[in-house]
């Protein structure tokens, strides 16, 4: 058994090693949990869309209900203009709370709790929301560095704040939904142990807080999905609608 | 008498009437656990962009201390600046 609570993270190969150009493609468990989390979103979506049915049966029901949800989440956050960039954000929201989801299983992989991931993402969101703001707007996206109504001598200092800010979103983005996952999961690795190292006398106290854990992290998981998904919302917004 | 086809409709209508109630009670719940998870985050994230983009910059133009020391406090500006308008945010919609 693994003693240790930070080896449920660890990355290995799994089957031959694949070197393109000199970088290491080789396919791991991480793959593999991403590879999962994609086909049971597409195999699902499949089964929900399948018959359509005026009154649904359940999966068509969960698929409606995800469905409208980021719909309701797009337009409330970023208005009507946003709604060519629904397919993003459906399967953006989709990836993310599956990844979560599955990681939740026992002896599944988390592929969230490694910030590579997680950078990645919030990286691709950023780079399209800075393209998408400037194809909008042309050079008139930078005026969302220079807030009205702000005194000329304060101007240079409060245009290098708001570009901090700016360059920090993809930071907070990923790191938010990277130590939400990796703190829990190990948390409940720690406690899990607790329970084998105090036996069957003292054993039961972290056993309940394992339990209680576990129902929080399900939580979590789907939290830091939507959180993930809102704030995409908010920062296409920015970029669509400029107001300032 | 009413057609069943038109029952059916009429029971659809109701039906996701009665979800949609429940899935903004949901949705608002979680949004406030989801902002308040934002919080910690924001303010953290922006003083290590600005550490960062300070060390850059010094190496850069050979002037360490100095720049990484006036960007850790711009990026702890732009970190409050931040939660201020995420905290805005949260108020706006409630």
């Amino acid at each position: 058994m693994a003693t240790n609570p930070m080896q449920q993270f660890s990355v290995h190969k799994i089957g031959p090693e694949i070197k393109i150009a000199g970088i290491d493609l080789s396919f791991t468990n991480a793959s593999l949990f991403m590879v999962i989390s994609a086909a049971s979103i597409a195999l699902f979506l499949f089964l929900g869309t399948k018959e359509k049915r005026i009154i649904p049966d359940k999966i068509q029901l969960i698929s409606e209900m995800l469905y409208s949800f980021v719909a309701k989440m797009i337009s409330d956050t970023a208005g009507s203009k946003a709604k060519p960039y629904f397919p993003f954000i459906f399967s953006l929201f989709m990836f993310v709370l599956l990844c979560n989801m599955i990681g939740m299983l026992p002896y599944a992989f988390t592929v969230t709790s490694h910030i590579i991931v997680t950078l990645i993402l919030a990286l691709f969101i950023f780079i399209a929301v800075t393209v998408i703001g400037f194809m909008k707007h042309g050079f008139k996206y930078l005026s969302i560095f220079v807030p009205s109504g702000v005194p000329k001598v304060l101007l240079p200092l409060i245009t290098v704040i708001e570009i901090i800010s700016y360059l920090s979103r993809p930071v907070s983005l990923s790191v938010r939904l990277f130590a939400n996952m990796m703190a829990g999961h190990t948390m409940l690795k720690v406690f899990g142990g607790f329970v084998i190292s105090l036996g069957i006398l003292g054993g039961w106290l972290p056993l309940g807080f394992s339990v209680a854990l576990t129902g929080l992290e399900i939580l979590v998981a789907f939290l830091q999905a939507y959180v993930f998904a809102i704030l995409t919302c908010i920062y296409l917004n920015d970029a669509l609608n400029l107001h300032h | 008498m009413i057609p069943p086809d038109d029952f059916k409709t009429r029971l659809k209508i109701a039906k996701s009437k009665i979800k949609k109630q429940i899935l903004s009670d949901g949705e608002k719940r979680s949004a406030f656990m989801g902002s308040a998870f934002k919080l910690g985050t924001e303010l953290v994230a922006s003083v290590v962009v600005g550490t960062i983009i300070g060390f850059i910059l010094d190496s850069w133009f050979d002037t360490k201390p100095w720049l990484i020391i006036i960007f850790f406090f711009l990026g702890a500006a732009a970190g409050m600046l931040n939660v201020i308008r995420a905290a805005n945010r949260m108020q706006k919609e409630n």
